[in-house]
């Protein structure tokens, strides 16, 4: 058996097993893991009012800090 | 009477006490109070009626109307500076602990109706620990109105400082998550290598193939020594900075000398290669360490709880204005105002008005006190009735519930004593270890047998030093252990307590709520001419004191729940009962002395507490409640004394009820009349006697002592700060329960000392083989299978009692 096989097996499988390990180190550090009952609630209540909801999250904070940003913009010191 | 469920909070009641309603699509609702049928009301209307749906079967709390009077706190400026942070958008940040929290539907409605309400941005809430953190826009709306929003749909909700503790101990945790996970990838990856190498071993190896394997396994172990790793290398530089070999040391120098000789045997292609040895080290030994870790986590959790009920502000009256300031800025002799249900948090004496005061939290006794001019206010207890103002006689920072809380977290953060003599006992270990591997070195090289070969068998050395069987022998016994005291409804938190829970020589117990059942109880009821038992009901509802609940809970037990009756007028006089007018009949529920002032002519005696319902100047019914000892105390404190243990009753209730009590039940040493920090003091002063002591409690006001003592024990209806803070819980309150948590615990550890003289044993044999060289891979993987096997069967013995 020629040792090319062997470096090829050996490489491949560990790289595999590397991208898994460092999935796995994204989603502590993000903190995916921090509450259980979450992770698995998030596949139990997965549906389009939960969509929506999202998303009215992300336009709403995006028109807070839009708001934010013109009233900082308009802000005149009064002399 | 038909029982009925609660459209709102599932729970079941007879039909006649329920509100009945029609809902607009014609269904027929029944709710079991105002708060019930205000929640579902706003939650139909906003649309969140599928909560309903995601509740599945689970029940509720009912939902509390809550009082929002002390809303505009959230909005002070102290208020603010303590909890409320600001992100980098701009916007405000704050965490809060959500009360009531019991499924996934109920944070699945929080965070809807907090993501509904304007100018809030984000609301994340974790179910395990009922955190929650919640970002806003502070120019749209203001937090007072956020807690109000939670509070309308039947939740509460305090702030805390996650910067004291929590926020630490989980970045810590993650820390070690990541760590451990690296470790335990690379030592399985490593293994299936060593596997082929030791195939390899036995049976003949090209060297092209062992120097791809090589190369391959020192990939691995090195993230897994560096990374994984650290926290040994860190713990031994400071373990030598303060001139200390400890455990972490041997464990860094074992797994780094393996670790460079493996780099030379793989680079000059000679002998092998210990690669999977560095890695499972590491590995094993960070698990354990990471369960340390954990336990410190909690304790922080429990911290956080007592700190976030404390009240930022009180109300300072000077002249004749009054004003909230922060608690920090009140000086000695500030004149304070307090209103019902306030907590005080500076100590003080009463210059205006008289009050019923709950010290609950400081002398365990359910019982309120009623206070009047010119009498000390303690800080810690709760003012119940009317208001008050008092003059301050220290700041805030002597005062005694400031001194608790400092006691707590230092009493939480570190538990000296045994954490210390295991560490000793372990360096002591180590040096010996280390002295025989540098022994042996220095042996075989005069021996003249060459480097490579000393080196390998002293490594030998310092890695079989850390074997199966010893490393087995503590953790699997009380592994057993523990799952067996859990089948009886003892949890034990932290495993290795099962030990000290078999040396105690002295068991400290409170009174009430460990020897007492807690809760006075009606042991006598004489009903006359005239009774009526919805009008008794109603009447024994309308306060909250101790005695009235007795009242109420022995009414609902023997004739069922009543439907509440509105009166139309009532009035609490403190220390005395309650009056209540119903058309044009006059209602009293109260002592003896409140029927003699009202003129009735009616006598009484007995030494137990007394609760006499008269309607109209006649006597219709008396109750007499007492504070009744458990079942079984008298057995459970003889059975304590035959296994040899002093016991000691503490309690801050008066000294007649203690020694009448302790009379009873047979407790020959009693200490009464004790704050918190005293039981603490107490505590601390049988440590220096050399006493290990146990400490059975259940309230708030126990909790400093329990944190004090070697193992503390919680009662499972207890306080969630006594249950939070103790190392043993016994669910179902029974002293039976407790003398079998001795019991086992004591059977535990003789199994524990079996197994460690067996592994010791196993160690002698082997450490001088592999001193002498004659430690073969083979016939060590065989020796330590077995000796590994010998503890898990002698273990497993736990179970068969």
């Amino acid at each position: 058996m020629s040792e090319n096989i062997i470096v090829l097996m050996i490489g491949i499988s560990t790289f595999l097993g590397a991208l898994g390990l460092w999935a796995l180190l994204w989603g502590l550090k993000s903190g995916q893991f921090d509450d259980q009952e979450k992770f698995l609630d998030g596949a139990r209540f997965d549906g389009e009012d939960e969509l929506q909801d999202a998303l009215m999250m992300e336009s709403k904070k995006q028109e807070a800090l839009k708001r934010k940003r013109e009233r900082e913009k308009n802000y005149m010191p009064g002399d | 009477m038909a029982k009925v469920e609660c459209s709102h909070c599932k729970l079941e009641f007879n039909d006649t006490v329920m509100i009945e309603k029609s809902s607009s699509s014609g269904e027929q609702l029944y709710f079991c109070c105002k708060g019930c049928e205000g929640v579902y009301e706003l939650l139909n209307s906003q649309g969140l009626d599928s909560f309903y749906e995601r509740l599945g079967s689970n029940k509720l709390e009912p939902a509390e109307i809550t009082k929002n009077d002390d809303l505009e706190r959230f909005d002070l400026d102290g208020f603010s500076k303590k909890y409320v942070k600001s992100t980098k958008d701009g916007f405000k940040e704050i965490n809060l602990i959500i009360e009531g929290i019991h499924c996934s539907a109920c944070v699945w409605l929080n965070e809807r109706v907090l993501h509904r309400t304007d100018g809030v941005i984000e609301a994340n809430i974790n179910y395990s620990n009922n955190k929650a953190k919640v970002v806003w826009d502070e120019s749209e709306i203001k937090l007072s109105k956020i807690i109000e929003t939670i509070r309308a749909i039947g939740y509460n909700a305090f702030p805390y400082d996650p910067a004291i503790q929590e926020e630490k101990a989980k970045a810590l945790r993650n820390d070690y998550y990541a760590r451990i996970l690296v470790g335990v990838f690379t030592s399985m990856n490593i293994m299936w290598i060593a596997i082929a190498q030791y195939t390899g071993y036995f049976t003949g190896i090209l060297q092209s193939h062992k120097n791809i394997l090589n190369i391959a396994e020192f990939i691995l172990a090195t993230p897994a020594l560096f990374y994984s790793g650290w926290v040994f290398f860190r713990g031994a530089y400071y373990g030598l900075k303060n001139r200390f070999i400890n455990m972490d040391f041997l464990v860094a120098t074992g797994a780094l000398l393996a670790y460079l000789y493996s780099i030379y045997a793989m680079v000059t292609q000679t002998g092998d290669v210990y690669f999977d040895s560095v890695t499972m080290i590491i590995t094993f030994v960070l698990v354990g360490k990471y369960l340390e870790v954990l336990s410190k986590k909690r304790a922080a959790d429990t911290l956080d709880k007592i700190m976030g009920s404390t009240p930022t502000e009180v109300t300072m009256v000077t002249g004749n204005s009054k004003e909230l300031v922060p608690i920090e800025g009140v000086l000695v002799g500030a004149t304070l105002e307090l209103k019902s249900g306030e907590k005080v948090v500076i100590d003080g004496k009463i210059t205006k008005g008289k009050v019923m005061v709950d010290l609950s939290a400081l002398t365990g006794e359910s019982k309120p006190i009623v206070k009047s001019i010119g009498d000390e206010l303690l800080s810690g207890s709760i003012v119940l009735d009317s208001v008050i103002e008092y003059k301050t006689t220290k700041d805030l920072h002597s005062s005694l519930l400031h001194t608790i809380n400092e006691l707590l977290s230092e009493a939480v953060t570190k538990k000296p004593k045994i954490e210390q003599l295991a560490n000793e006992v372990s360096g002591y270990f180590s040096i010996t270890i280390l002295l025989l591997a540098i022994a042996t070195f220095i042996g075989w090289l005069a021996f003249g047998y060459g480097f490579e070969r000393s080196l390998i068998v002293a490594i030998s050395v310092i890695v079989i030093a850390c074997p199966c069987a010893l490393g087995l022998a503590t953790p699997m016994a009380t592994l057993v252990g523990v799952s067996k005291l859990a089948k009886d409804g003892i949890l034990f938190k932290e495993s290795s307590k099962i030990e000290t829970v078999a040396k105690t020589t002295l068991i400290a117990l409170d009174k009430t709520g460990t020897i007492t059942e807690g809760k006075p109880k009606v042991v006598d009821f004489k009903e006359y001419e005239g009774f009526d038992v919805a009008l008794a009901y109603t009447l024994a509802l309308l306060s909250n004191h101790p005695i009235s609940r007795g009242v109420k809970e022995f009414l609902e037990n023997r004739f069922g729940k009543q439907k509440v009756i509105d009166f139309s007028e009532t009035k609490e006089l403190q220390a005395k009962g309650v009056v209540a007018r119903l058309n044009d009949k006059v209602l009293l529920g109260g002592n003896l002395e409140l029927i003699k002032s009202s003129n009735i002519e009616f006598s009484y005696n007995s030494n137990n507490s007394l609760y006499i319902f008269a309607i109209d100047s006649k006597v219709v019914a008396t109750f007499e409640l007492k504070d009744v000892i458990k079942e079984n105390a008298k057995e459970f404190i003889s059975s304590v004394h035959k296994l040899g243990l002093k016991v000691l009753m503490l309690t801050g209730d008066n000294e007649a009820v203690a020694l009448e009590i302790a009379k009873e039940v047979g407790i020959d040493e009693v200490k009464a009349n004790l704050l918190p920090q005293d039981k603490a003091q107490l505590i601390d002063n049988y440590h220096s006697n050399g006493e290990i002591v146990v400490m059975v409690g259940d309230g708030i006001n126990d909790s400093i002592a329990l944190a004090k003592s070697d193992i503390a024990i919680a009662m499972g209806s207890g306080a969630d700060v006594a249950v939070d803070i103790s190392d043993v819980v016994v669910l179902n309150d029974s002293l039976t329960t407790l003398q079998r948590a001795f019991k086992i615990s004591k059977k535990v550890f003789r199994t524990i000392k079996q197994n460690l003289g067996f592994s010791l044993g196993y160690n002698l044999v082997v450490l001088p083989l592999a001193i002498m060289g004659y430690v073969n891979p083979l016939v060590a993987a065989l020796a330590m299978s077995l000796s590994s096997l010998v503890v898990v069967g002698n273990s497993f013995r736990i179970n068969r009692s």
